[in-house]
């Protein structure tokens, strides 16, 4: 799942250098307008469009890329199936108790097509944007307030200590549960929770803390400088444009070609 | 006796930094104030170090300077409190960011010290909310890790900084912004041998502007000072009792000396020299051989100890043979061979990261190791932080968790960890000497044979520390073993009979705690370094029985003259015990 994290190669990519903010506000415009999209030939166009972007573009190799997606494929699948099974229409195959339409094929292919576009889109920016980037750009250029936008950053500290805090509380707490069968402690449901509810504690506890750093280093209300802003540009212009001027002509293409289909297919 | 108010007159030039006149703070539903009545008055360019026990209020009186108390941490403050002399005087409802600007704050804790992912990151923010302008950030962030020796880190992710690193880089981002005060909150605790060492020398450099007011509350004042004794701690002292009253402020080295034996018998870590004087009610440091009457006397004669037994060796309880650790695939530390037997309690030395805490997951059964077996039966174990093995709503319920027929067991482990004034309450909201007991009585209540114990003195003050270290012998004085890691050299060679040091991804040496201790350069080569006392002692005993004995007769020793003997019962109240 190394895509998941930012890699120094695609920290270095074309894609990297882009503004989070705009980055994120294309990531969400287009995602609206998928959910407008119900045929199955569209987002096929998109993603084999995206797909080729990000490997030129992105910096991610093609195994991690495919790995990161797998959650939205076992997804996609799910869609499909439901939809193939269960929507009314036209029988292409029967048996075992079940049923298959034309129309469930259809729709299903749509969205399972929709759900693997997203998830390629979402790889792609978790990829190529680091997050205090993404932060700092949120303030700079999407108006996110100081306080929040380090009190954003120290939580993404907190959190990157967590793993090793869980694994510590889960093994204290294994240490009176009684053995299982094979040997290995027997935690249950109820030690689970009380695992949780120890980290809970601990994270709050040091989560005060952290807020009184932040107050101490002289995080207010006042005027600030910003040390290394994150850079928007004509490129960034530039970037939006070709993305949305893509969208628009395979949209367009799509219309013209008599595939483009709306939410109307549902019904 | 020099008072507060007196040296604020006496020191004169300086304008005062803080005044505080008549403060009493007192938390949300406690029963009684942790600061009461305290006047203090610190000059610029003083430095000051806080002391008393643990619960003394020296936390509450830092975090009241900083203003987290009330702003962060809600507190009924009565008094006044004056900040900085010259321009807008801050005070008590002046909020935290407003001080800021005045002063810089190094907490203990360093998971919770430095905020941001980035190193330079967290400094220039500092600079950035005082709106300095973008251009001369860089080069001060640059200058100011520099100044505290970790100039090359400046790129680094925070998450993967050692502690001591950790808490240089909070040292430098505390003064990056030129306060005029800088406020130290037990900055070493949580650090090992060579952390504290490196962040002691960081502050020395930072404090070397003559203008920075220093004002420093440490809890191991022995660790604290170090090698260089009373001359390692700041020049002023102001001391705390137990009710959060100040009972002396002077010269670091009048006070400790008047005060030691109160403060010894009150619990508190003091540096060698003023915890000899304790004891023997003399003046001097260890080389002065004023002490050595009483040391001398410490040593048993080999006669006296009990003979070692002549019928072979003890049971082994838990075997490890060719182990390795670490953390993922990653070894951290390879073959381990280790024999656990019957009546030993064996310690586990080494800096950080050198996969002592590894080792002891794996002895439990709780850390898959990467290579090798552990045999043996299921051992018990205690963690360095008590909270994370907490799972109840109560103290009773606590140590009942897990155990088939609690009812005998809980009331005699409440019993011997004197736990049955606190059986009802909530385990969270116990002090952490009571909490570790609860922790161990929780483990000792399963009754097993073996029981693990990663660093069970860490945060404790001496009194609980002798406690803890009686708990561990009697498992082994019982038939039971004990593989404990610590920092801690003295205790290791007060309660081990063996010692494993381990370091550079391996076992650098093991043996008998008296001959490993007499290694200097395994010690060295660990990155340890021998306590001045324990290595009199290794010197002057033969064997490790005549180690441990001596180290515990010292540990249990009563002051000077316990009675009734107050150094200059005229001129001060004394620190009541």
């Amino acid at each position: 799942m190394s895509v998941l994290q930012p890699d120094a190669l695609a920290l270095a990519s074309p894609l990297a250098r882009r503004n989070p903010t705009v980055k994120l506000a294309l990531l969400f415009v287009v995602s609206a307008v998928l959910l407008l999209v119900l045929d199955p030939v569209t987002p096929a166009v998109l993603y084999v469009l995206v797909a080729g972007a990000v490997l030129v573009g992105a910096g991610v190799r093609p195994r991690a890329l495919l790995v990161a997606q797998l959650p939205f494929v076992a997804f996609a699948l799910g869609v499909l199936l439901v939809n193939m099974l269960s929507r009314p229409g036209e029988v292409v195959w029967q048996g075992a108790g079940l049923r298959v339409t034309t129309e469930g094929i259809w729709v299903g292919a749509g969205l399972a097509g929709r759900t693997l576009l997203m998830g390629l889109l979402s790889v792609a920016f978790v990829a190529t944007t680091d997050g205090v980037a993404l932060v700092t750009s949120l303030h700079q250029h999407a108006r996110l307030g100081a306080k929040v936008t380090f009190a954003v950053l120290a939580g993404y500290r907190l959190l990157q200590q967590m793993g090793a805090e869980w694994q510590t509380i889960r093994r204290a707490q294994s240490v009176r549960a009684p053995l299982g069968r094979r040997g290995r402690p027997r935690v249950g449901l109820r030690g689970h929770a009380a695992s949780a509810f120890a980290l809970l504690v601990g994270s709050v506890r040091r989560g005060d803390r952290v807020a009184g750093t932040l107050e101490l280093r002289g995080l207010g209300d006042g005027e600030r400088t910003t040390w290394r802003p994150v850079p928007l540009d004509r490129k960034d212009a530039v970037f939006a444009v070709v993305v949305l001027g893509v969208l628009g002509l395979v949209l367009v293409g799509a219309s013209a070609a008599g595939v483009l289909e709306g939410p109307g297919a549902l019904f | 006796m020099i008072t507060g108010s007196d040296l604020a007159v006496t020191t004169g030039s300086g304008l005062a930094v803080i005044t505080l006149s008549g403060v009493t703070v007192t938390y949300p539903r406690r029963d009684r104030p942790s600061l009461r009545g305290v006047d203090l008055h610190v000059a610029a360019g003083e430095r000051v170090v806080v002391l008393g026990p643990s619960g003394a209020g020296k936390s509450t009186l830092l975090h009241l300077v900083a203003g987290l108390v009330p702003h962060s941490t809600p507190a009924e403050v009565e008094g006044t409190l004056v900040l900085g002399g010259g321009g807008q005087p801050l005070d008590l409802s002046s909020p935290v960011h407003e001080r800021s600007a005045l002063l810089g704050v190094v907490g203990q804790d360093p998971s919770a010290s430095v905020c941001l992912p980035q190193v330079d990151g967290e400094l220039a923010l500092v600079l950035e909310n005082r709106a300095v302008l973008p251009g001369q950030i860089g080069p001060r962030v640059g200058v100011a890790l520099e100044q505290v020796g970790v100039g090359d880190l400046a790129q680094r992710q925070t998450a993967r900084l050692s502690g001591g690193q950790t808490q240089r880089v909070a040292l430098a981002a505390a003064v990056i912004g030129r306060p005029g005060l800088l406020l130290l909150d037990e900055p070493t605790s949580m650090l090992d041998a060579s952390g504290v060492r490196a962040v002691r020398a960081a502050v020395e450099e930072v404090a070397r502007d003559a203008s920075l007011t220093v004002l420093l509350v440490e809890h191991r004042l022995d660790d604290y000072a170090g090698e260089a004794g009373l001359d390692g701690l700041p020049g002023r002292a102001v001391v705390l009792d137990a009710d959060g009253t100040v009972v002396a402020d002077g010269p670091t080295p009048q006070v400790l000396r008047e005060h030691a034996a109160a403060l010894h018998a009150l619990g508190c870590w003091l540096p060698l020299e003023a915890e000899l004087t304790a004891l023997s009610g003399k003046v001097g440091d260890l080389t002065s051989g004023a002490h050595d009457e009483l040391l001398a006397g410490l040593v048993p004669c080999d006669a006296v100890l009990p003979a070692s037994p002549e019928t072979g060796a003890p049971r082994v309880l838990l075997r490890a043979h060719g182990l390795a650790v670490g953390h993922g695939r990653q070894t951290v530390l390879d073959d381990v061979e280790l024999d656990v037997r019957a009546g030993q309690v064996v310690a586990v030395l080494g800096e950080n990261g050198t996969g002592k805490s590894t080792l002891l997951h794996a002895l439990a059964g709780l850390a898959r190791p990467l290579a090798g077996r552990v045999t043996g039966e299921r051992p018990g174990m205690v963690f360095q932080n008590p909270e994370h093995q907490l799972v109840a709503h109560t103290v009773a319920e606590e140590i009942a968790h897990g155990l088939a027929d609690p009812e005998p067991t809980v009331a005699r482990m409440l019993r011997e960890h004197r736990l049955e004034h606190c059986a009802d309450r909530n385990p969270h909201q116990l002090s952490g000497g009571e909490k570790r007991r609860l922790s161990l009585a929780a483990m000792l209540a399963h009754g097993r044979q073996v029981l693990l114990a990663d660093e069970p003195t860490f945060g404790l003050d001496r009194r609980d520390t002798v406690v803890v270290a009686d708990a561990l012998r009697s498992v082994a004085d019982g038939g039971g073993a004990v593989v404990f890691s610590t920092h801690d050299l003295r205790l290791a060679a007060e309660i081990a009979d063996e010692v494993v040091v381990v370091g550079q991804g391996r076992v650098l040496a093991s043996g008998s705690t008296h001959d490993v201790l007499s290694d200097a350069g395994a010690l060295t080569g660990a990155g340890l370094e021998l306590p001045a006392i324990v290595r009199w002692f290794v010197e002057r005993c033969s064997s490790t029985a005549a180690l441990q004995s001596a180290l515990r007769a010292l540990g249990r020793h009563p002051v000077a003259g316990s009675a009734a003997h107050d150094p200059e019962p005229a001129t001060t109240a004394g620190v009541r015990a």
